[in-house]
């Protein structure tokens, strides 16, 4: 009885690893032909409805070919995807951003210039994932670098702001103090979870400082940081935060948190955000959108003085989707991405998810209550000349990580002085 | 003059509530908040349910998939436990009893896989998983929450059977058992809170390891629990009443599991010392 | 017998203890003994010897260690192996490699000021959080022993943190910590001193011990539990005989207690130490070795490198945790020893 019973537990295990085995044969054996994405924002309701709209229309077109999605929040979608691709498996089709250069550079990613019709895309975006002459991604999402305002509150301050909605540092500055002194948070922001927004304020006017040019350069590494406008930039930062721009839970507040201080509580004066705010903040409230009849104004950043480029503004291309190099079904995955790159697809996305895409829309469609906020988007970016990428998507490495360290969290949370703060940059990113 | 005994005691009752406060507070308040919405809590955030939330569980439970998670979860890591049980107490006995060449140096071998973190051997462990065909299946994650858990339930059951007498052996072995009966018929009933014990341990780390099962699992419908937080936890928004929610139900059969073999450990000790 | 629900037997870790001392070890054993009662009290007699036979029956042996060695060559000596091969090379993905002999490790040493914050943090945490952790958990246990009244409620209670997941516990302290609405700074404020509210997560002069703090309360009700148990199975004669010459309570506790629990607070220390080396979770979820580097510590690094730089190089986030290894065994192997010095020096 006992013998039997030793045979069966000294067997158990080795049964295991057969009926795995079997297993794994199996399913790999039966499945038909399944395209399979793997995608961030899998609590964004009105994005996964647009992939699953395009699915369905792809799945009509294509009898006999399901698609399959799964769905992540972004952090463990990368490591999924660097586990699996990494051991040679993978989607089809992955969720990407033009800063996951790596996953070009090692020949992850399927040149997409024959498999989608351009016509439909912007230009911009198509020049966003393009890699010696060849596009890597299909930026669905995109979005310009904005300055949102309470209408209301910036009222009660009593400032009227010029009609391209930009002032000049100093008035700027002075916005800020009077805000503080009436008790409001002057700028909303959060680093707790993403490694970008503490740096807009700054980035944005380091580019209209320098220009597009230097922008470049800077971000190339070619550029000292220690460059006297740039310093000047900085120095005019550190005056916003002296002066307490910032909310003291800055450094660990996270960025959805940061919308609801901006818009329900406990409010703040001004919000610098991606365009995608509209994402998230045109939900019912208790989603987390804004409350309704909010008073959203859209503004410029500061003009800076002597500054090359006034008119500059960061443009990106946000969520993307990419073809897996080693995909087995290329023409399919291909076939899938081009019905979303369709202008329908496009104006579908504009009014259910109110951000900008970088598939060809007509936003003239888009009617409704926002319709008010997208005329005054427009009107804001009235002869902005862009510069395409952020410092995110372009800084690699130790730069990058100090960069985000440095100048996302610690100089706006007023942690660092100017030159310590360019200094640890400089360390890092400048290779003359 | 010594300060009266009530005033110590009654100094160190406060101490002991203070500390239950803050070890036991936290957890009360997620149950609370577990049965309130969203909006309730940011108004108010340590305030009572004015209106409890039942059907909160409910949407968890279906709308979120989180019954699908919760017998992901119970699947695999039941079967990891069960199987470490086993393979453990059989290398433990094999390690405490037998005199052998290698024996102290296997043992160090298989214990310092504790120190390694994870983080790094997981990209191999993909691999291995991948060549065996085992990637994206229960039962290869099963096999890797095996032997993560592996070294920690060896050395825990090594050190205890190492305790028990050697002359009950030798009994035994005059009794005429075989060197496979003992295992069964005297390690093992011996054993019993020292396996209770790792029974818990285990449970408790395989039913709330996150990393590999995101890893290591892509398909939804094999996702294990921890992975269903994650859904709440967008950017879009915290939304902290169904995290709370969530939180609760993940928690509950750790618990549960935890109650059950505990009274197993207790029963186990007096009834080895009044059996022999 | 209502008074444990749940106990450890204090010897469950004799690695410390081995030889001669061993049997001093063995008289706190509990449960398991002969019809001599609960509580064995013959140390001269009971001289545990590994091994019985002195011929080892190897097809019992294989048997035995087959399937236990079989999983963890599979999977857990190949990725170890593989991951120190890796150390020594740049990796590409699909399988392209490049050796580079040291390069890795050269860099690792020279260049990277990331690497030794995180060492000096993870150092931090490795030896104040056990001695506080193993230290609470005696203070904790002492009271139970004390016979309080409702010392089952609270030993429920004190253990719940440890049943809880590090998601949830970190979920649980970011909201405690949280500057607006966290009940540590409402606590502050409400007490009168809102000038030291903080945002504790959020400045890297406080973030490490928050951390610390948040993991300790997770952990003291496990090292309170076992201390519980080693506290009941310590012989009743000697404790009484210290009741009779008229010990004052504390000089009892340093004197006779806490010597004879020193089996079991080393062992709990070392487990903390290494569990500390290697601490992961909980930073990850409440701040992922931010604000600037200050909770970073060397599992946080080599997860960032291995799947958030923009790279797919696996050579160096191996060589870090190579090296990480190599630290900590070389610790545990150090602390071992020199425990075992003390123990023989007292015969």
């Amino acid at each position: 009885m006992y013998h039997i019973k030793r045979v069966i537990r000294r067997w158990s295990s080795v049964g295991v690893l057969i009926i795995g085995l079997a297993l794994g044969w199996m399913s790999s054996a039966t499945a038909e032909t399944t395209l399979t994405l793997w995608s961030h924002e899998a609590d964004e309701a009105a994005k996964v409805a647009w992939a699953e709209t395009a699915a369905k229309k792809f799945e009509q077109a294509n009898p006999g070919v399901k698609v399959k999605m799964t769905w992540y929040q972004k952090e463990a979608l990368n490591a999924a995807l660097k586990a699996a691709l990494r051991a040679g498996q993978g989607p089809d089709i992955l969720y990407m951003e033009p800063d996951q250069t790596e996953y070009i550079d090692n020949g992850f990613l399927l040149p997409l210039n024959d498999l989608i019709n351009w016509n439909n895309v912007e230009p911009w975006a198509r020049e966003a994932w393009t890699h010696n002459g060849k596009v890597y991604g299909l930026a669905k999402e995109a979005y310009t670098i904005e300055l949102y305002y309470n209408k209301d509150w910036m009222k009660k301050l009593g400032v009227t702001l010029p009609p391209n909605g930009q002032v000049s540092q100093a008035e700027f500055l002075q916005i800020v103090k009077k805000a503080a002194a009436a008790g409001m948070t002057p700028i909303a922001q959060g680093v707790g979870d993403r490694p970008f927004p503490g740096a807009y304020l700054t980035h944005e006017a380091v580019l209209k400082k320098l220009g597009r040019a230097d922008y470049g350069k800077l971000l190339d590494g070619k550029l000292s940081w220690k460059d006297p406008r740039i310093v000047e930039v900085f120095t005019w930062v550190k005056q916003l935060v002296d002066a307490g721009a910032y909310p003291k839970s800055f450094a660990t507040l996270k960025l959805g948190e940061s919308h609801y201080y901006f818009h329900t509580k406990p409010g703040a004066l001004m919000f610098p955000m991606g365009a995608f705010y509209s994402g998230r903040a045109f939900v019912p409230p208790d989603k987390g959108g804004q409350p309704e009849n909010f008073p959203l104004g859209v503004m410029n950043f500061a003009a800076m003085d002597g500054g090359a480029c006034n008119q500059c503004k960061s443009l990106l291309a946000g969520g993307s989707f990419s073809i897996n190099a080693y995909s087995k079904n290329q023409k399919l995955a291909g076939a899938l991405l081009s019905e979303m790159a369709t202008p329908e697809m496009g104006t579908l996305w504009v009014s259910t998810i109110f951000l900008q895409t970088g598939i060809k829309s007509d936003p003239s469609k888009v009617t409704g209550k926002y319709a008010a906020y997208f005329r005054e988007l427009a009107a804001m970016n009235k002869g902005a000349e862009y510069f395409i990428g952020s410092p995110r998507n372009l800084l690699k490495g130790q730069c990058a990580e100090t960069y985000v360290q440095v100048v996302n969290t610690a100089f706006p949370g007023g942690l660092l002085p100017v030159d310590k703060a360019l200094d640890m940059v400089n360390q890092a990113c400048y290779k003359p | 003059m010594p300060i009266p005994r009530v005033w110590t005691h009654a100094l160190l009752l406060i101490g002991l509530a203070l500390y239950t406060v803050f070890s036991a507070g936290p957890f009360a308040w997620v149950s609370i908040m577990s049965l309130r919405t969203t909006p309730e809590i940011s108004a108010s955030p340590y305030g009572l349910p004015e209106r409890i939330h039942w059907d909160k569980f409910l949407t968890a439970w279906t709308t979120s998939h989180y019954g699908m998670y919760f017998w992901n979860s119970t699947l695999v890591v039941v079967s990891a436990v069960a199987i470490l049980t086993i393979l453990g107490a059989m290398a433990a006995h094999c390690f405490a009893r037998y005199r052998f060449r290698g024996n102290r140096l296997l043992f160090f071998l298989i214990f310092s896989a504790i120190i390694f973190p994870p983080q790094v051997t997981i990209i191999s462990l993909f691999q291995v998983l991948v060549k065996y065909g085992l990637f994206n299946t229960r039962a290869g994650l099963t096999l890797v929450y095996v032997s993560i858990q592996l070294p920690l339930t060896m050395y825990i059951l090594e050190s205890f059977f190492a305790q028990i007498p050697q002359e009950l052996y030798e009994a035994a072995k005059i009794d005429g058992c075989s060197d496979y009966n003992i295992f069964w018929r005297l390690t093992l009933p011996i054993g019993v809170p020292a396996i209770a014990t790792t029974i818990i341990l285990n449970f408790i780390s395989l039913w709330n390891e996150f990393l590999y099962a995101v890893v290591l699992i892509t398909d939804e419908e094999m996702r294990t629990l921890p992975l269903g937080i994650q859904k709440f936890m967008g950017d879009q928004m915290q939304d902290i009443g169904m995290i709370a929610t969530g939180l609760m139900i993940a928690i509950v059969p750790v618990i549960v599991v935890y109650a059950l073999f505990s009274e197993k450990l207790i029963r186990g000790m007096t009834a080895g010392a009044v059996k022999l | 017998m209502g008074k444990l629900s749940l106990s450890i037997p204090p010897a469950f870790f004799p690695l410390l203890v081995e030889g001669p001392a061993m049997a001093k070890s063995v008289t706190t054993m509990s449960a398991v003994s002969t019809s001599e009662g609960l509580l064995s009290t013959r140390p001269e007699v009971i001289q545990r010897v590994r091994g019985g036979p002195a011929q080892a029956p190897w097809g019992a042996i294989m048997v035995y260690l087959t399937p236990a060695l079989l999983v963890y060559l599979a999977f857990t000596m190949y990725p170890v192996v593989l991951t120190f091969y890796n150390s020594f090379h740049v990796i590409k993905p699909r399988g392209a490699e490049e050796y580079v002999g040291l390069a890795n490790f050269i860099t690792l040493f020279t260049k990277d000021p990331t690497f030794w914050r995180a060492v000096a943090n993870t150092m931090i945490w490795a030896t104040v959080a056990p001695v506080a952790d193993v230290g609470t958990g005696l203070v904790l246990a002492l009271c139970l022993y004390a016979k309080v009244p409702f010392a089952r409620f609270f030993r429920v209670a004190w253990f719940t943190p440890v049943l809880i997941s590090y998601v949830v516990v970190g979920i649980l302290w970011m909201w405690i910590y949280n500057y607006d609405w966290g009940i540590a700074n409402q606590f502050l404020r409400t007490v009168g001193l809102g000038a030291w509210a903080h945002s504790w997560i959020g400045d890297p002069a406080t973030a490490l011990w928050a951390l610390i703090f948040a993991h300790a309360w997770k952990w003291a009700g496990f090292n309170m539990v076992v201390c519980l148990a080693a506290l009941f199975a310590l012989p009743s004669e000697v404790l009484e005989a210290a009741e009779l010459d008229n010990c004052g309570w504390f000089r009892k506790l340093v004197h006779i207690i806490i010597p004879m629990l020193r089996a079991t607070l080393l062992n709990l220390l070392i487990l903390a130490f290494v569990g500390k080396m290697k601490v992961f979770d909980l930073v990850w979820i409440m701040t992922r070795g931010g604000p600037l580097w200050s909770t970073e510590t060397v599992s946080t690094y080599v997860y960032k490198r291995a799947f958030e730089w923009n790279t797919f190089d696996l050579g160096y986030p191996s060589a870090v945790a190579a090296v990480w290894f190599i630290v900590v065994m070389a610790f545990v192997i150090g602390l071992t020893w020199l425990f075992r010095q003390r123990e023989r020096l007292e015969y």
